[in-house]
């Protein structure tokens, strides 16, 4: 998978883990990876725009698209943050990983 | 054929479900950033196929500008790079790291901190540390670490007879787990380092001690663990062989002379903050003493100084 400049808060092969004790078909575990990491994106980003104050919000955007890899993304937001902006991004992680990983509990074959 | 322990369809539908509210939810707090995305031809939950257009367009575009080699631009992924660090940048890296995610006062830490720092350990060192293995945790992953004395390895052990910091002294009674060894002939040069790098942690008051006692002792007995003082980046492996220090002392670790001396903690007041976490390494390859390189990229120093 390609590199956001947040992967390293996230730690998606925890739920690699997770997916790979079952025995998915190869294009099930690529779909079902998909909508988890969509469902991550989607949390994460609204934890960024929630934090960074509103008149900072292009300027990341058009840094962001420019290179959603690059890693002083992460200090423009420590900047711009009124609060500890890994902790939050951290802990917004955790809890979608958290509600993703019950789902895959909920549909386990009994 | 493929004998699934999933509905698969039923979690697929369950997952699109919250991919959609999450997006939902994005687009009704910050309709501009998703406005911004869409003109710019990104669906937000596939930030991720954006990422990698952008990487294979700049990476072709350096290899057109600078006719970088191939091997220089693998050099470039991080864990080749850390490969090429030197300890102190090691160290560094890793203190800038902790400086973030660490909290202002030495307070117990949430689980979603105790993950990312395992995981910024794990990048810079290349060692598998987690603040809980095999289902145990202590009550404290991040505290205050104390010096301790030297521990009698066999009966009639003295100070003397230890090669180092012997001004530390030795202490009266036997560690946690008894002598090292049942005499001087018995003493070999893994239970050497072990007392030589021994840490003390206080299972005496871990919830479940009194009821699993022998189970625990048996666990923690020589575990080992990696322990950093965050202001320096020094970090060293070590193995719990005693119990302590006491409550009162507002102390939650002993160190060995050699622990404390290394991590630059023996002095002064000879305490100071540390991370202590389990090192995972059932196959016992990480040796103790300190840790001055990637274990999985890198080289040691002397090797890359030859």
């Amino acid at each position: 998978m390609s590199k956001i400049f947040y992967d390293h808060l996230i730690v998606i092969e925890e739920i690699v883990a997770v997916l790979d004790e079952h025995k998915l078909t190869p294009k099930d575990r690529k779909n079902i990876l998909g909508l988890m990491d969509a469902a991550l994106q989607h949390e994460i980003l609204d934890a960024i725009f929630s934090y960074l104050p509103r008149e900072r919000h292009e300027e990341f955007l058009q840094k962001f698209h420019a290179a959603p890899h690059d890693i002083g993304l992460m200090q423009y937001l420590k900047d711009n943050a009124p609060v500890n902006i890994e902790l939050a991004i951290l802990d917004r992680a955790n809890k979608t990983k958290k509600k993703l990983l019950g789902e895959v509990k909920k549909h386990r074959k009994p | 054929m493929y004998k699934g322990t999933l509905n698969t369809s039923k979690l697929y539908l369950g997952l699109q479900k919250q991919a959609q509210i999450s997006a939902k939810k994005l687009k009704k707090r910050h309709p501009h950033a998703v406005t911004f995305f869409e003109k710019h031809g990104v669906v937000p939950g596939k930030i991720r196929e954006h990422a990698a257009r952008v990487a294979t367009s700049v990476g072709l575009a350096s290899a057109m500008l600078f006719g970088q080699p191939l091997t220089q631009q693998v050099l470039s992924t991080p864990a080749a790079k850390i490969a090429t660090l030197k300890t102190d940048q090691l160290q560094g890296m890793l203190t800038n790291q902790l400086s973030t995610l660490l909290p202002k006062d030495i307070t117990p830490l949430t689980h979603a901190q105790e993950d990312a720092l395992a995981n910024e350990i794990k990048t810079v060192w290349g060692i598998d540390a987690r603040a809980s293995l095999d289902g145990e945790r202590l009550n404290r992953s991040y505290g205050l670490i104390g010096a301790e004395q030297h521990l009698p390895r066999f009966p009639g052990d003295t100070v003397d007879q230890h090669d180092a910091y012997q001004q530390s002294g030795i202490t009266p009674g036997r560690g946690a787990w008894g002598y090292f060894a049942n005499s001087r002939d018995q003493l070999t040069q893994d239970l050497i380092q072990k007392e030589k790098w021994y840490v003390a942690v206080q299972t005496l008051y871990l919830p479940d001690w009194n009821t699993r006692t022998k189970e625990l002792s048996k666990w923690y007995k020589y575990r080992k663990v990696l322990v950093i003082n965050p202001v320096n980046g020094k970090t060293v492996v070590a193995d719990v062989a005693d119990a302590g220090p006491a409550a009162f002392t507002g102390k939650h670790y002993g160190g060995s002379p050699e622990v404390m001396a290394y991590l630059g903690l023996n002095v002064h007041m000879q305490k100071g903050a540390v991370l202590l976490f389990f090192v995972n390494d059932p196959n016992g390859e990480i040796p103790l003493g300190p840790v001055e390189y990637n274990v999985t990229t890198g080289t040691p120093q002397i090797a890359k100084d030859i």
